[in-house]
C-alpha cells in the first residue's frame, strides 16, 4: 500500500472498487456455500484489504461513508464525486 | 438497513453524448427487466423466505441491484448532460425531452413508466427463486440487446460488466434452488 501516496483519485478509486467488488462477489458465493473453508479465508483477506483501501482513499481524497466525514469546520460529506457525476 | 457508499461499483466515465443511446439504456432503469424491478423483487421476496441462505442471498443481490440502478442512472445522465431540446430531437428522442428533459425517469425504452406488475412476490420460495432465475436471464438478454445497439466503448465496458453480474446472480439463485429443494426432500 506504500504506493498509494502517488496514486491519482481515479487510480485509487479503481483500487477501492476492485477491492469492494471482490468482497461482494465472495459474499454472494458464501451465502450459498457457508462452509467453504477456502472461501471463508479468502473473504477474511478480501475484507481486510477493502477496509485498508477505503481508509487510504478517504484519508487522501474524500469521505465515501458519511461516518467518515470530517466535522471540524464544514460538512465534508458534500466533497467529492457523487455517483450521479463524472469523476474528473 | 442500508448504508450509502459515495461511489459506483465500477467507475462510470462516459465522454461522448448520445440521447438516443441513453433512452435505450434507460430500459435497464425502469423497464420490464431493469434494475429497479430486480431490486424491488428480491428485497420484497426476502420477507417470506425462511431459510437463512435465502434471506441472505435475496438481501445481498437485491442490494447489489440497487447499486446497478445507480450505475444505469449515471450512464443516462452522462450521455445527456448539457444536451438541449434540439439535440434530443435530432437523436429521435424529442418525446422524452418534452416529458422529462434531462431527468432520469423510471420508464422502459418504449416509454412505458415503471410498474410493480413486472414482478411477483409469492411467499413460495420455489416459485420466487424460479422467477428470479428467469429475471436474471431476461436482464442478461436485455443487456445483450443494448450491446448490439452500442458502439461507445465507455458505455460498452460498463454494460458488459453489468451483464456479467446477471450471469453470476443466475448461478447463485440456481445454487439456492438446490438448497431449498434438498430441504423439501
Ligand atoms: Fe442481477
Amino acid at each position: 500500500m506504500a504506493s498509494n501516496m502517488n496514486m491519482s483519485v481515479q487510480q485509487l478509486m479503481r483500487r477501492v472498487s476492485e477491492a469492494l467488488f471482490y468482497v461482494t462477489d465472495l459474499n454472494l458465493y458464501l451465502d450459498t456455500h457457508p462452509d467453504d473453508t477456502k472461501a471463508l479465508r479468502m473473504f477474511a483477506e478480501a475484507s481486510a484489504n477493502a477496509k485498508a483501501c477505503v481508509e487510504a482513499f478517504e484519508s487522501r481524497y474524500y469521505p465515501l461513508y458519511a461516518t467518515s466525514a470530517d466535522c471540524s469546520d464544514s460538512w465534508e460529506w458534500l466533497v467529492g464525486t457523487w455517483p450521479s457525476q463524472k469523476m474528473q | 438497513m442500508f448504508v450509502f457508499t459515495k461511489m459506483t461499483q465500477i467507475p462510470v466515465k462516459i465522454n461522448n453524448k448520445n440521447p438516443r443511446l441513453a433512452s435505450y439504456i434507460l430500459s435497464q432503469y425502469g423497464g420490464p427487466d431493469g434494475e429497479l424491478g430486480a431490486s424491488l423483487r428480491y428485497l420484497s421476496q426476502r420477507f417470506a423466505q425462511t431459510e437463512k441462505s435465502g434471506i441472505a442471498l435475496l438481501t445481498d443481490i437485491g442490494t447489489e441491484e440497487l447499486g446497478h440502478l445507480e450505475m444505469i442512472g449515471s450512464i443516462v445522465t452522462q450521455l445527456t448532460k448539457g444536451e438541449g431540446a434540439k439535440s434530443f430531437d435530432r437523436y429521435g428522442v424529442g418525446d422524452y425531452y418534452i416529458d422529462h428533459a434531462n431527468a432520469v425517469y423510471p420508464a422502459s425504452a418504449s416509454g412505458v413508466p415503471f410498474s410493480a406488475a413486472y414482478m411477483q412476490s409469492k411467499a413460495d420460495p420455489i416459485a420466487d427463486i424460479m422467477e428470479d432465475m428467469a429475471a436474471e436471464q431476461k436482464a442478461r438478454a436485455t443487456y445483450d440487446n443494448i450491446l448490439r445497439m452500442c458502439d461507445d466503448p465507455d458505455v460498452t465496458n460498463v454494460i458488459r460488466y453489468l451483464r456479467e453480474r446477471e450471469v453470476v446472480h443466475f448461478q447463485r439463485f440456481g445454487e439456492l434452488l438446490d438448497i431449498l429443494q434438498s430441504k423439501i426432500k
